[in-house]
């Protein structure tokens, strides 16, 4: 199994009407051993910015934590949030510093942008960005998840249907990986609120 | 270059083949090699294309009722989940069945080359094979194919003249006779919740709920373990199947969610 395997992920992010949706499973593993069923890896970096990261769980972490902090003192210098382009923009700098000896993550990055136009984009783990119109995926479970959300999009879809539509393609994909599921975390993100739900998958 | 395959001879001599068309049974059956100039390296290949399949949970144990046999129903190739409805385990006659763990289609083949032996040995000796016997063919069998990348890692449970037989065989040609066995990637996770709660003299029921909840701990923890718990029982008048209960279900059986608390609720303003 690759280092990409070693603890198992799965992520999704989904394009609706004037918001986004960004979806994960919630396993730990140590390959083949389930350790946690409540593993975090959707963080939010400021209200209308969220970033999922898929792969070895330590680098999730301290990826995370190194984004929080350049994101922390771009508001104190420029005394307002990050353009979602522009962290994707950061990502990738920071994965390519690394170009030698990189994170093992592949991050999926879904934002709002000016005038509320949703955003979303993936990388590699050395930072290639990918933008999308429609929908990125990544982790363990990512051939299963492009199947499952080619067949299941629709353009401009309303927050409810989007939630609909992106949970039943995280469980269907995870339900044909062994390395991830035990359940999901859903944002559905819109211009005047947030909603974060968790959903009830096969604990298997 | 054929393979020497006299284990395999079967007892009884029946009467020379008419013409191609029906084999001849008597005649051990005879495996082609590969003509390969790296024969080792053609073997090793085929061993590790086999080699991570052992993803699976199956256990037997013998109480005082009979044996209780259980197994899960995943196969995964890698990550990959290629089926969620494998039958682990086979029925090798009606009064002894068999576990799969390894190669699918080694146990397979096996299992029913294994059901075919003890039949012609019926009909040789007018009586039952007992389960040491048929175990002892399957192991004599496997380590005639020791090396050669079989990967089979099975229980042999029955009931014979002389009770309730339980036996592990696997493809190095080992072969253990014992009480409580537990096989696969899953076999921890269930040994844990086997040996805590066994007790010789359980019920058939409370047997059967053992080697369930045995078998859901196992597809909790072991990724590659999952899809259905199946559980068997056999006693004096054969094998059934008891159960066989989707581990999803099972999950939230056990564990029911309870309603969260509502902290906070965003009520509607009324317009001032």
């Amino acid at each position: 199994m690759s280092i990409f395997e070693y603890n198992g992920s799965a992520l999704v992010a989904m394009v609706g009407k004037n918001c986004f949706a960004i979806a994960s499973d919630r396993r730990l593993g140590v390959q083949l051993q389930t350790i946690a069923t409540d593993f975090q890896r959707i963080f939010k970096i400021h209200d209308k910015l969220y970033i999922g990261l898929s792969g070895l769980a330590t680098d999730v972490q301290t990826l995370y934590q190194r984004l929080a902090f350049r994101h922390k003192l771009y508001q104190l210098r420029e005394e307002r949030d990050m353009k979602p382009e522009t962290f994707a923009s950061l990502v990738s700098a920071l994965l390519y510093e690394k170009r030698f000896g990189p994170y093992f993550c592949q991050p999926v990055i879904a934002g709002l942008g000016d005038d509320n136009v949703p955003f979303i984009c993936t990388m590699d783990c050395l930072g290639a960005k990918e933008l999308a119109k429609d929908f990125v995926v990544s982790g363990t479970a990512s051939e299963s998840l492009y199947g499952a959300c080619e067949s299941m999009y629709k353009p401009n879809m309303e927050p409810e249907e989007l939630f609909e539509t992106i949970s039943q393609a995280l469980l269907s994909s995870i339900d044909r990986d062994c390395l991830s599921g035990w359940g999901g975390h859903v944002f559905v993100v819109t211009p005047t609120e947030v909603q974060e739900r968790t959903l009830k998958g096969r604990m298997d | 270059m054929k393979l020497d395959t006299s284990g395999l001879q079967s007892f009884v001599p029946l009467s020379a083949p008419i013409d191609d068309l029906c084999p001849d049974l008597s005649a051990p059956p005879t495996f082609d090699l590969p003509r390969s100039a790296d024969f080792d390296g053609f073997q090793k290949d085929a061993i590790q294309m086999v080699k991570p399949a052992k993803g699976t949970t199956t256990l037997a144990f013998i109480f005082k009722e009979g044996v209780i046999v259980a197994a899960d129903s995943r196969a995964s190739m890698g990550g990959y989940i290629s089926s969620q409805t494998v039958k682990k385990i086979i029925e090798i006659n009606p009064y002894m069945i068999g576990t799969m763990a390894g190669g699918a289609a080694d146990c397979q083949f096996w299992h029913r080359n294994l059901g075919i032996k003890c039949r012609l040995h019926e009909l040789a000796n007018k009586r039952r094979i007992s389960v040491a016997g048929a175990s002892k063919l399957l192991a004599n069998i496997l380590y005639s194919y020791r090396g050669m990348g079989l990967s089979v890692g099975t229980m042999i449970a029955g009931w014979d003249e002389t009770g309730a037989g339980l036996y592990y065989v696997d493809s190095e040609g080992g072969r253990l006779k014992g009480t409580r066995f537990s096989v696969g990637s899953g076999s921890p996770y269930a040994y844990g919740v086997l040996d805590n709660g066994y007790r010789y003299d359980m019920s058939i029921e409370e047997a059967a709920e053992l080697a369930r909840r045995a078998i859901y701990h196992a597809t909790f923890r072991d990724a590659a373990s999952g899809g259905v718990a199946s559980v068997y029982y056999v006693g004096p008048s054969g094998w059934k199947k008891l159960s066989g209960d989707d581990v999803g279900e099972l999950h939230f059986r056990y564990y029911p969610v309870a309603p969260n608390p509502t902290e906070q609720e965003m009520a509607e303003v009324s317009p001032a």
